[in-house]
């Protein structure tokens, strides 16, 4: 929930509910196509992803796009180590984050919901 | 001289010159796909060479993708791919490999618990968990900027270090973890998150997984043409995307 503190930062209010849903900018510049250049990628769409970027290039700029498959590229890794280890929330993240996790739906990803939904 | 030319001219292989990647970047790839080739902490070369054979035959796995599709993923019994039954890691590893790769998202500690319950120690779990994840930033770059993935990393013979931080902790993860400070830095975010202890068990693996990542992203003011807030969308979708609780 990085996002927020971005948006605090810049002193701007983004709309943090989309990133669990299926459309949505939240605010954040070139959201849209951000959205659909990280969903190709991660959902390993890539012949969907080939037009994307080639369509990127040319409304954000061939930089802006190639870094935001690098961001993309990166959570794609980092995720799975959070996964693979099992890790808590730390303690101050989890409650700055509360009311955004609940709202958002990420609860439902704690590691104690999915083993109890998805362990025989 | 002459090795360093052609370590310089194996490694240039990876990116091609043509895209604007940043320099820190394609060194810290190139620097890791070697690194991987060469033994750990735990695994010889070509076994952690074989990790990245398999997370990528898990993109292509029959039994991951009926997995997927499943309710449980832990309700499909089966073998996955060919690559696979020939290997010679321990099959509840290579298992725990292609649901990391095909299926992070319903991953739960009953998947780490067969791998320890298969005699691999918690720092070797952590070790695959590193590689892995490591191949698996370079190898979603290289696709998702229309590159062929890169050969295999050449695997080179050693021993193992056996190396490991005794002073590991119990943070309440699947693993012990790095030991550090709850410092803030900034409302709500540790100065030392637990993303960044997880792998604290093993240092190498540590080293490994963020010299790949470092050049990818930073807390703040990231040194990229896009914003703070762009990445973070980002970053958030992706996490979202693999259900990430984290």
């Amino acid at each position: 929930m990085r996002l927020r503190g971005s948006g605090e930062q810049e002193g701007r209010d983004y709309d943090l509910s989309v990133i669990t849903a299926d459309t949505g900018d939240g605010g954040v510049e070139a959201g849209d196509v951000l959205r659909g250049l990280t969903e190709a990628a991660i959902r390993s769409e890539w012949d969907l992803l080939d037009g994307l970027r080639a369509d990127a290039f040319v409304s954000m700029g061939e930089q802006e796009t190639i870094d935001a498959l690098t961001v993309a590229a990166a959570f794609n890794g980092i995720t799975r180590v959070a996964d693979s280890t099992g890790i808590p929330l730390d303690d101050a993240m989890a409650e700055a984050t509360a009311s955004i996790r609940a709202a958002s739906g990420i609860d439902q990803f704690s590691y104690a919901e999915k083993s109890a939904r998805y362990d025989l | 001289m002459v090795q360093m030319a052609s370590m310089r001219f194996t490694l240039g292989l990876m990116y091609t010159p043509e895209l604007p990647l940043r320099t820190n970047l394609t060194e810290a790839h190139e620097a890791s796909w070697q690194a991987i080739g060469e033994p750990g902490a735990f695994w010889t070369g070509p076994e952690r060479v074989q990790m990245v054979a398999h997370a990528r035959a898990a993109t292509n796995c029959k039994l991951c993708e009926q997995r997927k599709a499943a309710l449980s993923p832990f309700a499909v019994p089966g073998e996955h791919d060919e690559i696979s039954r020939e290997s010679e890691l321990p099959p509840a590893l290579i298992d725990a490999i292609h649901r990391i790769r095909s299926d992070p998202g319903r991953l739960t500690r009953s998947v780490f618990a067969q791998v320890i319950a298969a005699g691999v120690s918690e720092a070797a779990y952590v070790e695959m968990v590193s590689v892995i994840n490591s191949s698996v930033i370079i190898d979603t770059l290289h696709r998702s900027l229309g590159l062929s993935l890169p050969e295999l990393p050449e695997a080179r013979e050693g021993e193992v270090s056996g190396d490991y931080n005794t002073e590991a902790v119990d943070r309440g993860a699947w693993v012990p973890v790095l030991d550090a400070d709850q410092d803030l830095f900034e409302p709500g975010m540790p100065r030392v998150p637990n993303i960044l202890r997880s792998m604290g068990l093993v240092p190498s693996a540590v080293q490994l997984f963020f010299q790949t990542f470092r050049p990818h992203y930073a807390l703040a003011n990231i040194p990229l043409s896009i914003s703070q807030a762009q990445a973070e969308f980002v970053a958030a979708r992706v996490s979202a995307l693999n259900e990430c609780f984290y």
